[in-house]
């Protein structure tokens, strides 16, 4: 990344930013809706210091992951299975079509009852709205193999499962890999969506409490450091994904 | 072979339903939570039935779709001006990349600041919440067009507007909707948050009412809907795309 | 030559160090099926495109009726071989056609019957509302050269393009686009790498060495016309040609 495009992408943010807070100090935008960009950044330093912003980052960190592991525990074997028997795969393709386009929103109520205000509510909306990526994505890249590989399987005498184990899931783990990382960014989307809508824990929470409070600066600094975080993941996951994939395949290389 | 297969994937989850409502009957799960679907088909075709349904279903979807065209217009143009040119590119794209991880749902509590508890919060929200699918989508579109028709739109010496609703728009048309799709998803399920939020009529408040009420049979009554509701957005969507798209050539599904 | 329709005057191009052409010069006259003709790597297609306004050349210029030419002009209309990119692929193929007439501001009312005649004398009645990737490769390049026709071109400029298609289609696209440039008295400058198709089809045959890309000889095409797939190509000043100019190609393949 040159200097210049990485200069040349500072401008706009760093624009706005003035904007935002030159609007506010001549009144143009209500300061009671925008704080300023001044207030916003000691109230965010303020929150890292006496550690309640990592605090709610942990809750919210935690229920995403809880839920991304439920999703790619019945998404994954789920998916193999489907991928590998076409006929069940067909036999499910009604059910599947018509639970997935349930907004991930609609659930909390229902789950709210179960679960009340708790970890788990979160993890629950967020496990089913991961589960329909990562199922996609295995049966998909199950689908994707090899058809010869796998007749080797059966080949050299290996039973079902065992094929699976050896044979099925190695070759389609990349692209399930990718599902998985797409997942869990699903996942920390649909644990602050919780907390903002209804559950009282997490980084969401604090955002939508803020905004009752009508205080301006926590809330704005509470979204900037959800993108941050957001963002850092992202970077981090696809990073990981990239040097995880290259040893493993130069392990199986090297098989 | 196709038919027999989708009448034994309809009859597998009827027999779900089927078994579920077994279940309920004979008290073998919690009412509370899972109540037979009998009761809430009846609930609905009551709610149907006085009109009180129509209302807040209505307002769920008029929402949803305002937004979400409002979402659609806005990345496209977007994403036509940001795709233009080099220095455009540099000057936002790296924004794009940052705020693309960015919940949709975030922008609910500024907007409530701003806008308060109205459906014009609503809908903003649903327009900045759907919008990026969208512009990614259009940015990476309007920049893939074929050199050579590039070198065509020159030779022809065609006009900008000409150019770019020959050649650009068609061209980018194809991850727009790929977006398009992505977008009312997220669209809906902002309506329903927001909904739930701002108490404005419509199934995402209902059924939030219900579940402080403890009435699961309704509770299950909208989220049926709401299936209902993205079930028939992503068809009607999907059919769009394929007549748009039909000079494409057929893949091949495995 | 009295007065030519477009000429080449010293015209050089380097793309960074490596000198594509040098010095290359000649005209070609009004109604002339002229054809060029080299190994790979000459720079024919590059010189084609500089007379297309596509290209400006580093030292020397381009001539289109004795004015420099600086851009593209729809009067130089170009014919790439690579037809599946250069045709819209959502447009029917009448549309492709008609693209050149709205750019050339054609009006509304007469824009259906011109494009009817143009496809009906490359032979594409019958497939107007097709979509190009619907069609053979010889039926796109054919849509290709109906829309260039649709320019009103002054000069046709045809870059290698029945090199992707199989010889039978090819030999038919030769003798239909002689038949057509004849007919309607076309000047065509047209590279090819076959030596066999541009003595076939030019009326005089440039042909180029690589290198950098330099004029090494000019013959003049005395066959009769209309040219004959078998007789013409047996014809003895055919095979005296066909020696004359393989000696230079191989020549210079070697070098």
């Amino acid at each position: 990344m040159t200097l210049r495009r990485l200069l040349l992408g500072l401008v706009f943010p760093v624009a706005l930013l003035a904007a935002w807070e030159v609007s506010v100090r001549t009144g143009l935008l209500s300061e009671d809706v925008f704080s300023r960009i001044s207030r916003i950044v000691p109230a965010l330093l303020e929150g890292l210091a006496d550690g309640t912003i990592l605090a709610r980052t942990y809750e919210t960190l935690a229920a995403a992951l809880f839920g991304w592991a439920i999703a790619a525990a019945i998404g994954i074997p789920l998916g193999l299975v489907l991928g590998l028997v076409r006929p069940l795969e067909r036999l499910t393709l009604v059910t599947i079509e018509a639970l997935r386009p349930v907004p991930s929103a609609a659930l909390i109520p229902i789950v709210l009852l179960i679960f009340g205000f708790s970890l788990e509510l979160d993890a629950t909306v967020a496990a089913f709205a991961c589960l329909w990526p990562v199922l996609i994505v295995t049966t998909g890249a199950v689908r994707g193999i090899e058809p010869r590989l796998l007749e080797v399987g059966r080949a050299l005498g290996y039973g079902a499962l065992a094929r699976i184990w050896h044979f099925a899931l190695p070759a389609a783990l990349p692209g399930i890999a990718v599902g998985l990382r797409v997942a869990f960014g699903i996942a920390i989307v649909v644990a602050v969506t919780v907390e903002i809508a209804a559950n009282p824990r997490g980084l969401g929470y604090a955002m939508i409490t803020a905004q009752q409070s009508l205080r301006a600066e926590v809330m704005y600094a509470h979204l900037f450091w959800i993108g941050l975080v957001g963002w850092l993941i992202n970077v981090a996951m696809i990073r990981a994904e990239r040097h995880w994939l290259r040893w493993y395949w130069a392990a199986r290389g090297a098989a | 072979m196709r038919a027999a297969w989708l009448a034994a994937s309809v009859a597998f989850a009827a027999a779900l339903v089927a078994l579920w409502q077994v279940a309920a009957d004979h008290g073998l799960v919690s009412r509370v939570f899972f109540p037979a679907p009998s009761r809430a088909f009846d609930f609905l075709g009551e709610w149907a039935a006085s009109g009180e349904l129509w209302g807040p279903l209505a307002g769920t979807i008029w929402r949803t779709l305002a937004g979400w065209l409002g979402a659609t217009l806005l990345g496209v143009a977007l994403g036509a001006a940001i795709a233009s040119s080099a220095v455009t590119r540099d000057l936002f794209e790296p924004t794009v990349e940052f705020l693309r991880p960015m919940p949709s749902s975030a922008m609910i509590p500024p907007a409530i600041l701003l806008l308060g508890l109205t459906d014009g919060m609503v809908v903003a929200v649903v327009v900045f919440g759907s919008i990026w699918p969208i512009l990614l989508g259009a940015i990476h579109g309007f920049r893939s067009v074929e050199p050579r028709l590039m070198e065509l739109a020159r030779t022809l010496r065609m006009g900008r507007m000409h150019r770019l609703a020959s050649i650009a728009l068609p061209n980018a048309l194809p991850e727009i909707f790929a977006g398009m799709r992505v977008s009312l998803a997220i669209a809906l399920i902002i309506t329903v948050v927001a909904e739930m939020l701002s108490s404005r009529p419509g199934l995402g408040q209902m059924i939030l009412f219900a579940a402080r009420n403890f009435r699961s049979a309704e509770i299950f009554a909208g989220v049926f809907l709401l299936g209902a509701l993205g079930y028939l957005f992503n068809a009607v969507l999907e059919r769009a795309e394929r007549y748009f798209l039909r000079w494409r050539p057929a893949v091949g599904n495995g | 030559m009295a007065q030519p329709i477009f000429a080449f005057r010293d015209v050089s191009v380097r793309f960074g160090a490596t000198p594509i052409l040098d010095k290359v010069g000649f005209d070609v006259a009004p109604e002339e099926f002229l054809c060029l003709v080299g190994p790979s790597g000459c720079g024919k297609t590059t010189l084609l495109r500089v007379a297309a306004g596509l290209i400006r050349p580093q030292e020397g210029r381009a001539e289109f009726e004795g004015r420099t030419v600086a851009e593209p002009t729809p009067e130089l209309a170009i014919v790439f071989q690579d037809y599946s990119r250069a045709l819209l692929p959502w447009r029917t193929v009448a549309g492709n056609v008609e693209l050149a007439l709205e750019a050339r501001g054609a009006p509304r009312a007469g824009r259906a019957a011109e494009v009817k005649r143009l496809l009906g004398i490359i032979g594409l009645a019958d497939h107007a509302q097709k979509f190009p990737l619907q069609l053979s490769g010889g039926m796109q390049q054919r849509v290709q050269i109906a829309r260039a026709l649709a320019q009103r071109p002054r000069i046709l400029l045809m870059d290698e393009p029945f090199g992707s298609l199989d010889a039978m289609t090819r030999q038919a696209l030769q003798d239909e686009i002689a038949r057509l440039c004849k007919s309607e008295r076309q000047t065509v400058v047209f590279v090819t790498h076959d030596l066999e198709e541009a003595i076939y089809l030019g009326d005089r045959v440039v042909a180029l060495k690589a290198n950098p890309g330099r004029v090494v000889e000019i013959v003049e095409i005395a066959l009769p016309r209309p040219r004959d797939q078998l007789t013409t190509r047996e014809h003895p000043r055919f095979l005296e040609y066909r020696h004359r100019l393989f000696g230079h190609l191989a020549k210079k393949e070697a070098e």
